[in-house]
């Protein structure tokens, strides 16, 4: 599994209480991996261990049980971390400095020889040229955002961990970065994005896990997750019109024979899609620990 | 080496950007200033009074830089969140202790040089020589400093700013007294207290105040044979704070 | 846990390493209470000449404080600048002014110690350096 990007095997963490002596289960035995080249979409409520499984992904966490492996390697080696780039959930820089001098100080760290004028591409990349010497001090919450991605694209990264990007983001800002996000999953970076945006992670990805209390409770390719498995769609042509037909899986074969046999011409039958969100609706609801 | 240099630089930068090491700095140069002031009142051999007093300020200040400029750096950084995003992608946690660690050294060098200069200036003013072990002196001073700014990382690991204070400047204090001075803070064991002092730092090493004070030569192999024991022992609480760093779960 | 051990072991390993310490007064070898002594004395400022003869008597006496104070309280108390301070024969070890010696830089006799014990701890370091990175690399 060493081409892999992420692969999560068996994730346990536990958190002690006040005093040591009880403990509380943040994450569960989670598995999942994400492909090369796909963008995978993390889910679930508050609380449900999005943070700290991602946290142990990168080796900010120790898992109590299982294991962490970016293409095969332990997160915390030095030659995993330079193929990575890292957007926080609600990032906090030094406000002391501003973004051009932290792009500067980040790729020196990072062993990375750009330019200026590479730096300021980036910066005008994410919506910060008109910033780039303002103190950080100043900025809200969004324009923080800004400046982690341009941190997080800075090292040309092959893995992009995303926890909960676009949270501060107006809508005109959510969508540049959106498109941001495709252009690099279009250069063949992996993506692992974490959000409360259901509307977000059904446009950009391919698949999603779905956690709850700590458990994985769904994985797998959208499509698929949002196909409902027991409604089916009918198109169907009654003298040169277009109609349709909702029907329950049971009395779909029964109402096709009908239909042909009033002589008219079906077109298409598909099954019935769900919205993501209820998807994750169902999905989170009733899981108790 | 790169990054942790570069990180050193931001840290160096971010604590010169905040205003409390100007005041701390503010305050050393006071307290010379107020030092040189006191001979006039009477007091006979003012020249070795300036000096004596003189190190001996900047010893306090060189605590209290380390406590002002280390205490609050990991802290801040952890309660906000600002460890994060460097721990994550760019450096190991070795390379954040060491580059802040080395920020801070740097600061608190340019502070004891700055006093050092001080206090020249104060016994040129008063017209008395400046004895040549004066710098040396100051070099151990800022080796202590060093040590002590490795000690408040360390308790920086796992205690809040305001207990971190106290215990450096418990630690300072007993590491001062000798074993049989030690013992006499808790006689009813001596067993334990002998062997509590024997784990502490011997910071009586860096004290040579008042030979130079009084005019005595200090050999230079004891010069030497002190740098390197100060350096050994900071050395052993950087390593000692970066295991408890690295067994730290950063929520 | 096994952070707990290293600790542990460490503590051993320096309060060993650490037997003979740091403290003049317990560890002078008796040649140092001695014949050195009076070297030191030559070095010091000598404010009062005629305090060195006496002193000199009570050479031997150097490593017990308690005598020495009381000799020193009969004959050093001189006025001063409208002050009252000791004034004792350069170096003399007494009442005020006996740890003025007792610190390293006038101990040669400990430096052995100190450069065994910045050994020491650079090796501890390196152990401890060492043991946390296998730690790592095992997980």
């Amino acid at each position: 599994m060493g081409d892999c990007p992420l692969q999560v095997k068996e994730l346990e963490k536990s958190f002690k209480k006040k005093l040591g002596l009880s403990s509380f289960r943040a994450v569960d035995s989670i598995s999942f991996q994400l492909y090369p080249g796909e963008i995978l979409g993390f889910l679930g409520p508050n609380g449900a261990g999005k943070t700290t499984t991602i946290k142990c992904v990168l080796g900010l966490l120790k898992p109590s049980a299982g294991k962490v492996s970016l293409w095969g390697s332990h997160p915390a080696a030095p030659e995993v971390r330079r193929r990575i780039g890292y957007v926080p959930e609600n990032p906090d820089y030094d406000d002391l400095f501003t973004p051009l001098e932290f792009m500067t100080m980040f790729s020196s760290m990072r062993r990375l020889d750009m330019s200026r004028e590479q730096m300021f591409v980036i910066l005008d990349r994410v919506g910060l040229s008109k910033w780039e010497n303002v103190r950080i001090r100043s900025f809200s919450k969004g324009m923080k955002q800004r400046v982690s991605l341009a941190l997080a694209l800075q090292s040309k990264p092959e893995l992009l961990i995303m926890d909960e990007p676009t949270g501060g983001l107006d809508p005109v800002a959510r969508k540049e970065f959106r498109d941001i996000i495709l252009e690099e999953n279009q250069r063949g970076v992996s993506i692992f994005l974490s959000s409360h945006l259901l509307s977000e992670v059904e446009t950009i990805c391919d698949r999603a896990v779905i956690l709850s209390e700590g458990k994985k409770v769904v994985e797998g390719r959208l499509e698929d997750l949002m196909r409902t498995e027991d409604h089916y769609r009918i198109t169907y042509r009654v003298s040169d019109e277009q109609e349709e037909l909702e029907i329950h899986a049971a009395l779909l074969q029964k109402t096709i024979d009908d239909l042909r046999v009033k002589g008219y011409g079906i077109i298409s039958v598909n099954p019935l899609y769900r919205s993501l969100e209820e998807v994750f609706l169902s999905a989170t609801s009733g899981v108790g620990r | 080496m790169k990054p942790v240099i570069t990180f050193a630089l931001m840290t160096l930068r971010n604590l010169l950007r905040r205003r409390t090491i100007w005041g701390i700095c503010i305050v050393i140069l006071i307290a010379l200033f107020g030092i040189g002031q006191i001979p006039s009142y009477g007091v006979s051999n003012e020249g070795r009074f300036i000096l004596d007093f003189g190190l001996f300020g900047l010893e306090i200040g060189a605590l209290l830089l380390a406590i002002g400029l280390a205490s609050n750096i990991y802290p801040r950084d952890r309660e906000q969140k600002t460890v994060m995003p460097i721990i994550a992608v760019p450096l190991s946690r070795g390379q954040y202790l060491m580059g802040r660690f080395i920020g801070a050294a740097i600061v608190e060098a340019a502070a004891m040089i700055v006093g050092c200069i001080g206090l020249m200036v104060i016994l040129l003013m008063n017209g008395h020589a400046v004895p040549a072990d004066m710098f040396p002196a100051t070099l151990l001073l800022l080796i202590e400093g060093w040590f002590l700014l490795a000690v408040v990382f360390f308790f920086s690991f796992w205690t809040s700013p305001p207990l971190n204070a106290p215990l450096t400047v418990l630690l300072f204090i007993v590491s001062q007294l000798s074993v049989s001075g030690f013992i006499k803070l808790f006689p009813q064991a001596p067993g334990l207290m002998r062997a509590l002092r024997l784990l502490l730092p011997h910071m009586d090493v860096f004290h040579i105040k008042d030979p130079i004070a009084h005019g005595m030569n200090i050999p230079g192999l004891y010069f030497l044979l002190a740098i390197f024991y100060g350096l050994a022992y900071m050395a052993f609480m950087l390593s000692v704070a970066l295991v408890v760093f690295r067994s730290r779960d950063l929520k | 846990m096994r952070l707990a051990a290293v600790i542990l072991i460490t503590a051993v390993l320096l309060l060993l390493a650490c037997k003979a310490d740091y403290d003049i007064e317990e560890v002078t070898p008796p040649e140092h209470t001695g014949t050195d002594h009076h070297d030191e004395h030559d070095e010091c400022e000598h404010e009062h000449p005629e305090h060195v003869e006496s002193s000199h008597e009570h050479e031997t006496e150097a490593a017990e404080p308690a005598s020495v104070h009381e000799e020193s309280h009969e004959h050093d108390v001189l006025e001063m600048s409208g002050s009252h301070r000791h004034v004792h024969a350069a170096g003399e070890k007494n009442h005020g002014t006996g740890w003025f010696f007792n610190q390293p830089w006038a101990a040669s006799f400990i430096w052995g110690k100190m450069l065994r014990d910045a050994l020491i701890l650079l090796v501890l370091s390196a152990v401890i350096l060492f043991l946390s990175k296998y730690r790592r690399k095992r997980q």
